[in-house]
């Protein structure tokens, strides 16, 4: 099962430190222009930090418009930039819809987010729970049981178990309409 | 960072540019644009305005915003929307030089000797903090924290530190700032996985609209409690134009509690104070006075020449004006803690908590001595500029009690050159007789080494410490003790020739 990077930008602190675990891990420097992850910071309207990094997407933009095709999806779906083949023109640069191909003034060739081969530096290190690397199937789920959850027409009961007070919620059908 | 990154450990700016203009730094370019659009410009503005003219959106910048520009003595320098370089009025100085902002790209690699090293001391004090028991309520609240701790303890500033309890003060705390909802996220400083920062957004009534990154402990006490005010939102506002104007939260909210302090026992009549009444827990009448300060407009332009200003026209406020060298009181009442008291006095930059915090230790548990105050003291002001000097937050010590020797490892690995806490405090040390050496060269002497008069003179009236003031012949004693310690002579000056 592929598993995938995923954001949730309203807790991210801003501290940037998956940027540097980024640098470290790929470049061997602290240097968060090397990070294939940034962290867009913005205020004081509208408020939010985001961090940006690769989505690894099914139909690449950025392998598309490469003229070289240095730009290849490996056997797990990741995208990956073939060095030696690239010839740093910048296109997929510009063709990623979201930003999260990199450049650096001292690199000859763009980077990306790679999912350190299965195991995300910037996750382990996020103090915030911001970053998540998940089986792809999970994602959305949360909206779906907050979705499910938020259901207006639930019914609640309290009851007592061992003397502690609780409470079930249910949906019920209720008075059987006739609807056909 | 990015200025690390650019290749600087810090600037010198000499001179004064002809007009208004910025600095940009890119790695090794450094130039000088004239913008003089940014006149009178508030200091977020001043951050769009600036990255909009040069393109880069993702620029690190210093700013001052109009305070700056017209010299108000206590000015700060904005750092990215939160983060300001707040006392002492190093917005002024930059004021001065026409510099209206800072713009810095950089994008070199961090020169370190042996990473592998520094990554593991990193990870290790990374993995104490993130299991530390508190670590999570650290992040949830931060600073804000010490309101309750500040108040239950009793030395919490109340109506311009008459008293050291606010009886208001559970409308200011963490609680409020969390359950009215102010509360819309975290915010850290680069690199921190602590996050102490919030960021408050006021979502009803006449302050909605209001977002700020804060505020915290300091600016609620002062801009809160200090003036008796009692609504949060209020001072998220307070906060907010002191960061648009560029103005110290701590100083701002000392001076005006002066005022309603002079205004409501007479030693200011209604005319000084151009006719406008400013009482406890007026928020609309000091966030006006905070627009005067920033534009020196009538007793505004007294409050903008600070501590000294005041008291060159209204010598008889001396006596309710909490300052030492000049420098208005950050927003812990010393009067229960000698310790503190000779923090604040011998502090080189004058009454602030930066150098030295003993409160919490000496009210924590009895038996002190002078011997052990001056001791402790002492230890604060060579640990705590240490932090300073290494370019470090202290707060990771203070508040989930890291090991400090853990900085050593991390000075070798970056550095190269092997050294252990104490090489380290030798030079923080050296550096604070150097400092010392730089006031006396100005004046500086006994005289200055002194408690605000309030703290000796009228006790606190509540709480915990009730009826506590310092009294001035234990803290002549405690001050020769402090001296003889430090090596200097009974006037407070370093020996010559030693450094």
């Amino acid at each position: 099962m592929p598993k995938r990077l995923t954001v949730t930008p309203e807790r991210c602190s801003g501290c940037k430190t998956c940027e540097i675990a980024c640098s470290i891990k790929h470049f061997k420097v602290i240097n968060p222009k090397k990070s294939a992850i940034r962290v867009m910071v913005l205020y004081p309207n509208p408020i939010i930090r985001m961090p940006i990094m690769c989505g690894q997407c099914k139909k690449p933009k950025c392998a598309e418009v490469c003229r070289k095709g240095a730009i290849k999806k490996d056997e797990n779906g990741v995208i990956l930039i073939h060095a030696e083949e690239c010839v740093g023109c910048q296109m997929c640069v510009k063709a990623c819809p979201f930003g999260a191909i990199y450049l650096h003034e001292s690199l000859d060739t763009p980077f990306k987010c790679d999912l350190c081969g299965g195991d995300p530096e910037c996750v382990k290190v996020c103090a915030n729970g911001a970053l998540h690397f998940v089986p792809e199937h999970i994602f959305g789920q949360d909206h779906r049981m907050s979705n499910v959850l938020s259901y207006m027409n639930m019914k609640e009961m309290e009851y007592t178990l061992q003397g502690e007070k609780k409470q079930l919620r249910y949906a019920e059908i209720g008075d059987k309409k006739n609807d056909d | 960072m990015e200025i690390r990154q650019a290749g600087y450990d810090c600037l010198v700016i000499t001179g004064r540019a002809p007009e208004l203009s910025y600095l940009w730094i890119d790695n090794d370019q450094v130039s000088i644009v004239p913008f003089p659009k940014l006149k009178g410009k508030s200091a977020l503005d001043t951050e769009r305005l600036v990255r909009e003219h040069l393109g880069d959106h993702t620029v690190s910048m210093a700013v001052i915003g109009p305070a700056g520009e017209n010299l108000v003595r206590f000015a700060c320098i904005n750092v990215d929307w939160g983060r300001n370089a707040g006392r002492t009025g190093m917005g002024a100085v930059l004021g001065s030089k026409n510099i209206k902002a800072i713009a810095i790209r950089g994008s070199n690699d961090l020169p370190v000797h042996d990473l592998n090293r520094l990554v593991q001391v990193s990870q290790k004090a990374y993995d104490y903090l993130r299991n530390h028991d508190l670590f999570t309520f650290w992040q949830k609240v931060g600073l804000m924290s010490v309101i309750d701790y500040a108040n239950e303890q009793g030395f919490m500033p109340t109506y311009n530190f008459r008293d050291g309890v606010f009886d208001k003060s559970h409308k200011l705390n963490a609680d409020e700032m969390i359950n009215q909802g102010h509360k819309i996220n975290d915010s850290a400083c680069f690199a921190c996985p602590m996050s102490c920062g919030n960021v408050c957004v006021v979502k009803n009534g006449k302050y909605a609209g209001t977002a700020v990154e804060g505020p915290e402990y300091e600016t609620v006490a002062m801009l809160g409690s200090n003036l008796g005010i009692d609504d949060y939102a209020a001072v998220i506002k307070g906060n907010q134009l002191c960061d648009e104007l560029g103005i110290d939260t701590i100083s701002t909210g000392n001076l005006i509690g002066v005022i309603m302090e002079a205004y409501q026992s007479g030693l200011l009549t209604i005319e000084d104070l151009d006719n406008k009444p400013i009482e406890w827990g007026n928020a609309e009448a000091a966030l006006d006075l905070m627009h005067r300060i920033s534009n020196r407009e009538g007793i505004g332009n007294v409050i903008a020449d600070g501590t000294q200003g005041l008291l060159k026209k209204y010598p008889q406020l001396e006596r309710i004006i909490s300052h030492v060298k000049g420098l208005e009181q950050s927003a812990y009442d010393g009067r229960g803690s000698m310790a503190m008291a000779l923090a604040y006095g011998t502090s080189d930059i004058g009454a602030h908590h930066t150098r030295a915090w003993p409160i919490a230790q000496e009210l924590e548990k009895g038996d002190w001595t002078h011997e052990k105050r001056a001791d402790l003291v002492i230890y604060h002001q060579t640990l705590r500029p240490l932090f300073d000097m290494l370019g470090v937050c202290r707060l990771p010590w203070i508040e989930l009690k890291l090991d400090e020797h853990c900085y050593a490892e991390m000075y070798s690995a970056v550095t190269g050159k092997e050294a252990t806490l104490d090489d380290l405090l030798e030079k923080s040390k050296h550096i604070y007789n150097l400092t010392r050496l730089i006031g006396v060269k100005h004046g500086l002497t006994r005289q200055h080494d002194y408690p605000p008069q309030r703290m000796t003179q009228d006790a606190v009236q509540t709480g915990k410490l009730q009826g506590c003031k310092i009294d001035l012949e234990e803290y002549e004693k405690l001050l020769d003790i402090y001296y003889q310690k430090r090596g200097w002579d009974k006037k407070g000056i370093p020996p010559k020739g030693k450094y």
